[in-house]
């Protein structure tokens, strides 16, 4: 698993970038996800703020320090996030799978907004005039391209009932119930439209979702199994649950997800336990497990971590043939830099429970431009010839205990400069036109002043506003 | 049938062990300071009295003939022969004691065990799925307070209360609740059961009428019940920890986290997942308590005024009546050595790790 072919690729075969060019098809949508932890002494924002998108067929990758919120955004898109844990409001995770939201959507009806209808019935412009709204107009605004200013914007023309919801001023304007998780726009096809939040759903609903729809696998294969039934035994219970397969059937296909996840004679292993495979085989046999639900996003939460480095190499080449065989999108999460190379298409760097940086896996490692991506991607040993010491990040990621009114990475950061501890930085692209690679730091968009560029990150943050976010919120559903 | 094997395994390999612990039995009571012929003749016997009893007994024999005798008579089973009492009741088989004192210890130690694994542990359960709420804390206060009770006081202030149960519970009355019993403490009533007819088929033979009084099995269960919960409390608040314990290591594991990932109900998750894992660790938590209340019961059995194995062993032992105290050791250490197998095999039933080497 060498860094260098991502990289070289970039220049000779600029063709496989553009998968992110077709028609967008994504499957889900984390929209300024905030997952805080409220402990008796402190409030710790594990996750603060994140957006990104997962495309069907598609491997996004999410790097960072230990404690920088990966595993907390996966276990928020799985609705697994314990006490005292809880995702704040103004978050959401929009599961886009059209079948499944046609399904929710008439198996709840009433817990269904339909988008076309309450656009009938309201007005944008009312909605902003609303006198128990204390929020500016100029939130709603999609703002759109590069450098919005909200004043050039012809506000009450530009927004719609989505965008208001969007905005998290839904439930207050009556536009959406306490209880609503599915979204459907019927004059629209886009199947950004259409959704099922996450974070909305409770019970029966979220747990259909979980395992039948999104499924994951952990990091340690070595205890991700029960040790007291065999593995047949619990991959046909996710058969049963999602699928409705019992018995012998069951069994033949539990031997069949065994094979297809590579495990040699699968008839026998299929009624061994636990402890009679080897690591890299129980990892296996996780996925296989997780397969067994036919989900169509794969969380890997650091699948790799617990394998010696032949294996993993193993376990990233059998993920990318089941994602091609399945039409999988995979969200894979490791602090391993090699490994994020050699398997996804798109980056997410997050740190103290940002994402400071985005852009598909090629710009990352041919052109990383936030401080922090530079020295993650430093020090990585060998990468460097010649070096005699490995460079390193000082420090440790801080515990994201108040809100951001600074940037988190200034202390650790080479190039902070004296605006770094009073702005906090907010998602923009590097440079005109680089839509697609974007960064959270005061350094860019390159092409403009310094005084510019602290300005317009301040006007994004949006300070005096709603300090809940909604100012991420409008910014978070720009990104395409 | 690889289970039957280590089994069958399991119980040869317990013959030494059973050999080696009634030679500890033997040099422990023959060597010991207590002497069983002043027990006999009291303190004002000549030297001519004595020398006729030791040769009575056999005690004027080299030891380690002693040894052999004592040896074939416990364990060689066409001589199985487990004594007379000496000095407890002179004269009577050790066999006729045992089986008018046995089952009423059998009685009390049956539901000083059931009573705390069907309230310990599913208390521990409930603590342990609803961690840190306020039933969790009452749930483990509790525990620790049950735990620390010693039993001689719990006994006795269990009996006040009881004795007065009228004025504490504005007039109910424990001794004619459901069944009347003439008094708090006592022997249990076990004739609730027998066997009136027999059916010989050669040389098995089959009971074919049982009696049954429900009656008197209320009464007996009325009277043991208090001797019960004293003896079992200490092993209620053990399994309850434990089991509260457990089940929190389980329900923070990675399985259970996959399971929840798969979407599997919670109600699932707790009895297919958790509750078999959470069982591992209890197991010799249970089987050890039962060996407590083979010596543990002594001093319930004298304050209920039940005529018990443990109150027996205890006379003989301070009398110096040497049959008696080493076929009631033989009896405890075949008992002990039956529950370790018991509890192995549990084991191999419970966790597949474990092997059958």
């Amino acid at each position: 698993m060498s860094m260098e072919d991502p990289i070289e690729t970039t220049n000779d075969d600029a063709s496989t970038a553009t998968t992110s060019d077709s028609s967008s098809e994504p499957i889900v949508t984390v929209r300024n996800l905030q997952t805080a932890f409220f402990t008796e002494k402190e409030v710790i924002r594990a996750v603060d703020g994140v957006s990104f998108e997962i495309e069907v067929g598609e491997t996004v990758g999410i790097v960072g320090e230990s404690g920088s919120g990966k595993s907390v955004t996966a276990r928020s898109i799985m609705g697994l996030v314990d006490d005292p844990g809880r995702i704040l409001e103004g978050s959401s995770i929009r599961y886009h799978h059209p079948e499944t939201v046609e399904n929710y959507a008439e198996e709840y009806p009433d817990h269904t907004v339909d988008l076309a209808a309450a656009r009938e019935e309201f007005d944008p412009a009312d909605l902003l005039e609303d006198p128990t709204l204390d929020a500016s107009a100029a939130e709603f605004a999609d703002a759109g391209e590069p450098v919005p200013s909200a004043d050039d914007i012809d506000v009450a023309d530009d927004i719609d009932v989505a965008d208001v919801i969007d905005a998290g001023y839904g439930e207050e304007l009556g536009l959406v119930d306490e209880d609503d998780f599915v979204f459907v726009d019927r004059s629209s096809a886009d199947r950004e439209d259409n959704y099922v939040d996450v974070t909305r759903t409770s019970g029966e609903s979220l747990r259909k979702l979980r395992g039948g729809n999104i499924a994951m696998v952990f990091q340690d294969p070595l205890t991700s199994l029960n040790p007291v039934y065999t593995v047949g035994n619990q991959i046909k219970e996710a058969l049963r649950l999602h699928q409705g397969i019992t018995g012998k059937e069951a069994t033949e296909e539990a031997i069949e997800l065994l094979e297809a996840v590579g495990i040699p004679d699968a008839p026998q292993r299929v009624s061994e336990y636990p402890h009679q495979f080897s690591g890299g085989m129980r990892q296996r046999a996780v996925i296989a497990m997780a397969l067994a639900c036919d989900p169509e996003l794969l969380i890997c939460d650091e699948p790799t971590t617990a394998l010696d480095v032949t294996i993993q190499a193993q376990i990233l080449e059998l993920l990318e043939d089941l994602q091609e065989e399945r039409d999988l999108a995979i969200m894979f999460i490791t602090h391993d830099m090699g490994v994020i190379a050699e398997i996804s298409d798109r980056v997410n760097v997050m740190y103290a429970g940002e994402v400071i940086e985005s852009a598909d896996v090629e710009t990352l490692f041919a052109e990383p431009s936030h401080p922090y991506t530079q020295g993650l991607l430093e020090s990585i040993p060998g990468r460097q010839v010649g070096a005699d010491r490995l460079s390193t990040i000082e420090g440790d990621v801080p515990t994201p205990n108040e809100p951001a009114t600074y940037c988190r990475f200034a202390p650790r950061c080479p190039k902070a400069f004296e605006a770094c501890d009073r702005v906090h930085p907010e998602s923009v692209p590097v440079d005109d036109g680089a839509e697609d690679h974007r960064v959270s730091c005061l350094l860019y968009p390159e092409s403009e002043s310094e005084a510019d560029r602290i300005a317009l990150h301040d006007r994004l943050g949006d300070p005096e506003s709603d300090p809940e976010g909604a100012g991420d919120a409008t910014e978070g559903g720009e990104s395409r | 049938m690889s289970r039957w094997r280590y089994l069958l395994r399991r119980v040869l390999l317990s013959i030494p062990v059973i050999v080696f612990g009634l030679t500890i039995t033997f040099v422990i009571v023959r060597m010991g300071p207590i002497d069983p012929v002043s027990a006999i003749l009291g303190p004002e016997a000549g030297a001519a009295q004595r020398t006729r009893i030791e040769e009575r007994l056999g005690l004027n024999q080299p030891l380690w003939e002693q040894y052999i005798d004592f040896m074939t008579d416990m364990l060689v089973p066409w001589s199985f022969d487990l004594g007379q009492s000496w000095v407890i009741q002179p004269g009577t088989d050790v066999t006729a004691l045992l089986s008018s004192y046995a089952p009423r210890t059998l009685w009390l130690g049956f539901w000083s065990i059931l009573i705390p694994i069907f309230v310990g542990i599913p208390l521990g359960f409930y603590a342990g799925l609803n961690s840190n709420s306020w039933g969790d804390y009452l749930a483990s206060f509790g525990g620790i307070v049950w735990r620390a009770m010693p039993n001689f006081w719990l006994a006795i202030m269990l009996l006040a209360f009881l004795r007065l149960s009228d004025k504490f519970l504005f007039g109910f009355r424990w001794d004619t609740f459901i069944v009347e019993i003439d008094s708090l403490v006592g022997q249990p009533p076990l004739d609730f059961i027998a066997v009136t007819d027999w059916v010989s088929l050669g040389i098995i033979s089959i009971p074919v009428g049982i009696y049954f009084s429900a009656t008197t099995f209320l009464a007996s269960f009325k009277q043991i019940l208090p001797a019960a919960i004293v003896l079992g409390s200490s092993l209620m608040g053990n399994e309850l920890r434990i089991s509260r314990t457990a089940v929190l290591e389980t329900i923070n594991s990675n399985y259970v986290e996959t399971a929840k990932a798969k979407g599997l109900r919670s109600r699932v998750i707790v009895w297919k997942h958790v509750f078999r894992n959470a069982l591992i660790p209890l197991v010799p938590v249970i089987t050890n308590e039962a060996f407590v209340l083979i010596g543990g019961s002594v001093i319930v059995e004298v304050i209920f005024g039940i005529n018990g194995l443990g109150y027996l062993f205890y006379q003989g032992a301070i009398q110096g009546d040497f049959p008696l105290v080493s076929s009631l050791m033989f009896i405890f250490i075949l008992v002990i050595v039956s529950i370790n197998i018991l509890q192995d095999f549990l084991y191999t039933i419970l966790d597949p790790r474990v092997g059958y080497q």
